[in-house]
């Protein structure tokens, strides 16, 4: 079985990334007789840059025994048990994202901070129940009124 | 630059700036105090407040914060025998001791003067050298910048953990996310068709993301492993102000020393409070005549730490305004702070900013005394906040991160930035790539590429980096800085392996 440790799997993203932004440069328009260097030249040096080091990485991870001892595949199983909750949490910030424009700043945020306060802290006793709408139902009026009021930012 | 400076404090002296200054080191001391959500965190989060401010008062605001951050882990380090930030490390390494023979009210007062101590000679250092740096940086052209700039880089990948390529990986990465959008001849780069990706990236919900997800989930990860391990404390602390005095009076030469050791290190790419800590710490201990009781409450301890970690902010200052580098992560977000009010950070600043420098100054010095006072009346609340779970802090964070990318430019995008630029540093900081350059390399992108494309406008040929003396010295030093870093992590990985073997 092939082994992907952390630096292999960063390496390869990194070069994909790199051959991908590469290809994507070929429709940054060319050099033109005022811009004699186009304006693809910079992100390809920073591109070259970032596929030499990749390439690197890559190649030691093959030979340096720190790397060989991280397994990704077997420690990406480990995770996914342990940190459901990280992962849980990133789910809930894209539906607050999601939902901002929908039902406005004081519902999702409202739904945001009730839900992932619940997630984080359980819902196993009445005082953390307590702690999470406290919190929740201070928080987010509180910070409209001083980005609305005080600031004069509008909030969605 | 009195006539500035004395025009600055009239600004910062109004009521209005005075309760910003303070409400930042409060702030700032609460973000210290909790460990796990550091200095940089809590200038993250004030930032979007600060956007309709006008410069001075969104400029002390963070001063602020930053002044009362870096005095903050003291209180968690005293009380909790957990530094609040990285840079109060050693603080524990004495304080703590100090407060479980019964003192914490003197080991905390020890702290909290060095603090103020250490911040003010820092300014001083700040004021000195700061005008001169940037009067003598008058002189670079677009070589001798490009190639500062990418020493910079440099420097700061390879002090990142000892991780030199993964450092300069970030640094690349950093860059290249800049390049998206419009460039300086509005030709458009990387959209991919994708319309909101043509006016490129905002660094705030870049920053943001990259930093503040990181963190806040491996706090989370942490909190797992570390469950269990709630400690009581007694927050009921009277300050001992005698016998703080008779303590202060013995340091003399301590405080000086630890706070010139600060303001340099501050000063220097890539280091912070964290190195400045260490270093000052270590030559505490080889000065004193007492080496053997560092580690078991000695006043000397406290006060090399708190003062080193304090005089960092001044000294951070110096190359961040004189020379439009920032050094270190908060210095970076202070720098992005500047350039969205409009201001850019260089020497020029010094001739067409001289009152928003002498805000700077000011703020630092005033926000110094607020520390001070805030920190002594009201250390007993600070010990109660620095208790606040992760489990609360984490969704609540994550929420002001979300409105502050928003409140920049009324652009829901931007949450979407924050959102895309969230996963990715989290994934990287998983993989063990060091942040910090990234960061650096987003807000010193642009820069970069329109001072190298100017140098080579004024003449086609790349030899003249190195034709150039300053401009060959500066990429001198960014090759040495990276060979020395090789050897560095050769000398650490041959210590590792001689260690296992002995094992």
């Amino acid at each position: 079985m092939t082994i992907v440790t952390k630096d292999r799997a960063l390496a390869l993203a990194m070069l994909l990334l790199a051959a991908i932004l590469l290809v994507e440069s070929g429709n940054i328009p060319g050099k033109t007789a005022w811009q004699p260097y186009g304006s693809a030249l910079y992100p390809r040096i920073l591109l070259g840059v970032i596929g030499v080091l990749s390439t690197i990485i890559l190649i030691r991870s093959f030979f340096s025994r720190a790397a060989r001892s991280t397994s990704t595949r077997r420690s990406f199983r480990a995770y996914l048990v342990h940190n459901q909750k990280v992962l849980l949490l990133f789910v809930l910030f894209a539906c607050y994202a999601a939902l901002l424009p929908v039902v406005g700043y004081l519902v999702a945020t409202l739904g945001f901070l009730v839900l992932s306060l619940a997630l984080l802290l359980g819902v196993d006793s009445r005082r953390k129940v307590i702690v999470n709408l406290a919190t929740s139902f201070t928080l987010a009026p509180l910070i409209y009124v001083i980005f609305r009021y005080g600031l004069r930012i509008w909030l969605p | 630059m009195a006539e500035f400076f004395l025009e600055a404090l009239g600004h910062v002296t109004s009521p209005a700036v005075l309760v910003l200054i303070l409400l930042g080191v409060l702030i700032g001391i609460i973000g210290g105090s909790i460990p796990g959500f550091t200095v940089t965190m809590a200038i993250l989060v004030v930032f979007p407040f600060t956007f309709a401010m006008d410069p001075v008062s969104g400029v002390a605001l963070m001063v602020g914060v930053f002044v009362g951050g870096y005095s903050g882990g003291i209180v968690s380090g005293v009380m909790l025998g957990i530094p609040g930030t990285p840079s109060s490390i050693t603080t524990v390494y004495d304080g703590y001791p100090m407060a479980q023979n019964g003192e914490p009210g003197r080991a905390l007062g020890i702290g909290v003067a060095a603090s103020f101590i250490g911040t003010v000679i820092s300014v001083g250092m700040l004021v000195f050298f700061g005008p001169l740096i940037a009067s003598f940086s008058m002189n670079f052209r677009p070589w001798e910048i490009t190639s500062l700039i990418v020493f910079a880089l440099t420097l700061v990948a390879g002090l990142s953990n000892g991780a030199l390529l993964k450092g300069l990986l970030a640094a690349a990465l950093g860059l290249l996310i800049t390049t998206v959008g419009y460039d300086r001849n509005s030709n458009l780069r990387f959209d991919f068709g994708f319309s909101p990706l043509s006016s490129g990236f905002e660094i705030l919900p870049v920053m943001i993301g990259i930093f503040a997800f990181s963190q806040l989930m491996s706090n989370l990860e942490e909190l797992r492993d570390e469950k269990g391990l709630k400690k009581k404390i007694e927050t009921n602390v009277a300050i001992p102000y005698g016998t703080i005095i008779k303590d202060m009076a013995k340091q003399k030469l301590n405080i000086v020393r630890s706070s010139l050791i600060g303001s340099l290190v501050g000063a220097l790419p890539g280091t912070g409070g964290t190195v400045a800590n260490f270093i000052s710490y270590d030559q505490a201990k080889k000065f004193s005549r007492h080496p053997e009781r560092f580690g078991k409450g000695i006043p000397d301890g406290i006060v090399a730490s708190e003062s080193s970690n304090s005089a960092v902010a001044g000294g951070a200052f110096i190359p961040t305004l004189a020379l439009g580098i920032p050094g270190d992560l908060p210095m970076a977000i202070m720098m992005g702070v500047l350039i969205l009010h409009g201001i850019t950070p260089g020497p020029l600043m010094f001739e067409q900013n001289p009152v928003l420098v002498g805000t700077i100054y000011a703020s630092l010095l005033i926000g110094a005394v607020v520390m001070v006072l805030c920190q002594l009346l009201l250390v007993r609340y600070f010990a109660k906040i620095s208790l606040i779970p992760q489990q609360v802090l984490v969704p609540v964070v994550l929420m002001l991160c979300a409105i502050g990318s928003y409140a920049l430019n009324n652009n829901l995008f931007d949450i979407w930035v924050l959102f895309a630029f969230g996963i990715f540093g989290y994934l990287l900081w998983k993989a063990e790539v060091p942040l910090t350059p990234l960061i650096l390399g987003v807000v010193l992108g642009n820069n970069l590429e329109s001072q190298m494309f100017r140098a080579l406008e004024l003449d086609s040929s790349w030899m003249t980096f190195l034709t150039r003396p300053l401009s060959a010295l500066f990429l001198g030093l960014a090759v040495a800085s990276v060979v020395f870093s090789i050897l560095q992590n050769r000398k650490i990985n041959r210590a590792l392996k001689a260690r296992g073997a002995e094992v």
